[in-house]
């Protein structure tokens, strides 16, 4: 078990509901998978730095987890095949800054 | 030690005295992609990483920032250039 956190931008053709819908997907693919969820963070609706698919705003989420690498890779596959997931990124953070 | 604005003519080729590293200053370990404010100041208004020479970070810091930056240029979180 590795700590990983990964980020999800979710394109905004769909509504915020559905947008949320497909993160809390997200993180049930995560716990199907034996992965341990420890924080998660929902950003909502951010201009996007420059245009992706003819759009300029999307959803953001974070989850921060704990799983086994096959777990992640599940989670990635997964996510490639959504059609509301547009990008995302994974990555371990070695030490955290915690702001308070 | 002299103030640096009254050097002798003699000193002005020779280099100057590093900054210091702003992370390394505060401290800071991890560089995280997700915290724009820590990465803003770093890019200039063309929206490209800053030189080491301007902004004084060290080699290690550096190194981390591109990473960091370029994640959230990834995630769209800043953008690639402006124009």
């Amino acid at each position: 078990m590795r700590r990983y956190e990964i980020m999800v931008l979710m394109t905004d053709r769909i509504d915020e509901e559905a947008a949320l819908a497909a993160f809390e997907k997200a993180k049930k693919i995560l716990s199907d998978q034996g992965g341990n969820l420890l924080e998660e963070a929902w950003w909502g609706k951010r201009k996007l730095g420059y245009e992706i698919d003819k759009r300029d705003h999307g959803f953001y989420g974070v989850l921060d987890f704990e799983a086994t690498s096959d777990a992640v890779n599940e989670l990635e596959r997964q996510l490639k095949i959504s059609d509301d997931v547009t990008r995302f990124k994974t990555v371990r953070p070695e030490i955290r800054v915690r702001t308070a | 030690m002299p103030p640096r604005s009254a050097a002798k003519p003699k000193d002005r080729n020779r280099p100057r005295k590093p900054k210091p590293c702003p992370f390394c200053t505060q401290g800071i370990e991890y560089i995280d992609y997700k915290d724009l404010s820590t990465l803003k100041p770093f890019l200039n208004e063309r929206a490209k990483i800053k030189a080491r020479r301007t902004s004084g970070v060290c080699a290690k810091d550096q190194k981390m920032l591109a990473a960091a930056v370029k994640n959230a240029r990834e995630m769209a979180l800043i953008p690639y250039t402006t124009r």
